[in-house]
């Protein structure tokens, strides 16, 4: 029982790499993202934006390689259910990217000594390093094709959740001065940015399952509060 | 049902009859008859026709000593296409020569089980196995046209044996041929050699003088491994039309033309019957790991 298309299982198991890579990359620049704004580092944003030309790129990479796949290959059964999957992925991958560039727009905008709320900024922070756990551990689930961590990414995103409508809350009760509150709505928003990196990272896991069992389950994913 | 089903030998040759029944009468009768092929042919565009339906009970097929197919159960229904894959040597093609009985010419040959015909036993001893052969036609790999005979004859060559009037026969050569998606190629020429054709046309030849007999049930082994892609293409879509009016079970090797054709696909391995389902589910979700990898080229 010799393996019999040994070069397209090769070319699609190196674009499943570069697919996952992705979300590595995505890692990078969420890191930067939130060093960015806890240090309220400007130079270190502009990095942020122009980096998210790496992540596009791998973008039109996969999706140029999963074209030239399906003309060339007509993949069938679980192989079909992997590359749909992995045009799934690519894609949460290039959003999750660009709402790290949404972060780092932000940070030029509250200015040099911007009126910090320290405990809003801590809840944004920490769901910063939920994210992020996600986003790796969507990757693994993939990899390993880990049914359970897979389903696990929703219940770390209902803490991610609950986090963004605790800043939402604090936001609006930020205070009187208009700087208080400029900045507070500013966080909301990288909040905001945050949810949907989760939420991206909860799309790569349904993905898991999707190669797994050909079924497609939506997690419930709570509702955003805005 | 019975009555639909011509394997029943009395209407056309002096056998004796297995059903009690005569077969349809001609001129409008309430029960479900199937049309000439003249008539198929001028209602080839009408979306209901009568098929028949095939089913394997408990089917083992014998060489010798070697069993080739295990105890299959399977029905292949009415106006579907059903494609049968697998590896070499699987079985396949046994199985589908068992359903119009020509695995018993074999010398050692044999075949247990049951093939149902709607409810008519084919292996029944009081069945003309002549008449299942007429009433099941089969397409092989190799286009065999007869080679000494014109393409008219060809077609007319199964027709003859029935004693069919000359002028009847004119005109169902036209309709098979028509049916065949041929006609058009070969209406200025129907005096010259079959095997004056080309292989996409020489197929459909065969095909055109397998339906001349109005069978119930087309069998293709194989029947485009010898063309090029665009006959091949051709062949697929006379497939598609054909399948309104016969039920068809195709054999083949290339797994995007199961993909293509088939209405439902059905997988064999080592004799045995390892998945029987909707071609969609056999080519993006099937139940069988072992299904999974042959379809996905992990072995073969």
């Amino acid at each position: 029982m010799a393996e019999l298309r040994h070069q397209f299982h090769e070319r699609l198991a190196e674009l499943e790499v570069q697919a996952l890579g992705a979300l590595d990359l995505v890692v990078e620049q969420l890191d930067r993202a939130l060093e960015a704004l806890e240090q309220q580092d400007v130079e270190l944003a502009t990095f942020v934006i122009a980096d998210d030309d790496r992540i596009d790129g791998r973008y039109l990479e996969v999706h140029q390689g999963i074209l030239s796949l399906l003309a060339l290959q007509a993949p069938v059964a679980t192989d079909l259910r992997l590359v749909a999957a992995l045009l799934h992925v690519i894609k949460h991958a290039e959003r999750m990217g660009d709402q790290c560039v949404n972060i780092a727009k932000l940070i030029p905008l509250v200015g040099n000594e911007p009126p910090v709320v320290p405990e809003l900024l801590e809840r944004v922070l920490r769901m910063g390093v939920a994210a992020r756990a996600q986003v790796v551990e969507a990757k693994l689930a993939f990899q390993d094709r880990d049914v359970d961590l897979a389903a696990d990414l929703s219940r770390q995103d209902r803490e991610v959740n609950r986090l963004n409508k605790e800043v939402f809350r604090m936001a609006v009760m930020a205070g009187d001065s208009e700087d208080k509150r400029e900045w507070a709505m500013m966080m909301t928003m990288v909040a905001r940015a945050l949810e949907r990196v989760g939420d991206n990272a909860v799309g790569v896991g349904e993905q898991v399952i999707f190669v797994e069992t050909g079924l497609f389950r939506e997690f419930p994913v709570d509702t955003p509060p805005v | 049902m019975s009555k639909d089903v011509s394997i029943d030998p009395d209407s056309r040759v002096k056998e004796p009859s297995v059903s009690p029944e005569p077969e349809s009468t001609p001129g409008p009768t309430p029960s479900v008859s199937r049309p000439t092929v003249g008539q198929a042919a001028a209602a080839r565009s009408l979306p209901e026709q009568v098929g028949h339906t095939i089913t394997l009970e408990n089917m083992d097929a014998y060489y010798g000593q070697t069993r080739a197919v295990k105890g299959v159960n399977l029905e292949y229904a009415a106006n579907r296409v059903t494609a049968m894959i697998g590896p070499s040597g699987c079985g396949k093609s046994t199985l589908v020569r068992c359903i119009n009985r020509m695995h018993e010419e074999i010398p050692g040959a044999r075949c247990e089980g049951r093939v149902l015909l709607d409810d008519a036993n084919l292996y029944d001893p009081s069945v003309d196995v002549t008449a299942v052969r007429r009433a099941i036609g089969m397409v092989f790999q190799k286009p065999n046209p007869f080679p000494t005979m014109s393409i008219h004859d060809n077609v007319a060559a199964g027709l003859r044996l029935t004693s069919k009037r000359s002028d009847d026969v004119g005109q169902l050569v036209e309709a098979s041929l028509r049916g065949a998606g041929l006609w058009d190629e070969v209406k200025d020429r129907l005096d010259t050699p079959g095997i004056g054709l080309s292989g996409g046309q020489q197929q459909r030849l065969c095909i055109a003088r397998a339906i001349a007999n109005e069978p119930e049930v087309l069998l293709m082994d194989e029947p485009c491994s010898a063309l090029d892609p665009i006959a091949t293409l051709k062949i697929e879509e006379l497939i598609y039309e054909l399948k309104q009016r016969y039920t068809i079970v195709i054999v083949t090797h290339n797994m995007q033309q199961a993909a293509r054709v088939a209405d439902t696909t059905a997988f064999m391995l080592s004799g045995e019957l390892i998945e029987h389902a909707d071609t969609e589910k056999i080519f993006t979700n099937p139940d069988d790991s072992r299904t999974d990898e042959y379809v996905t080229g992990k072995f073969g």
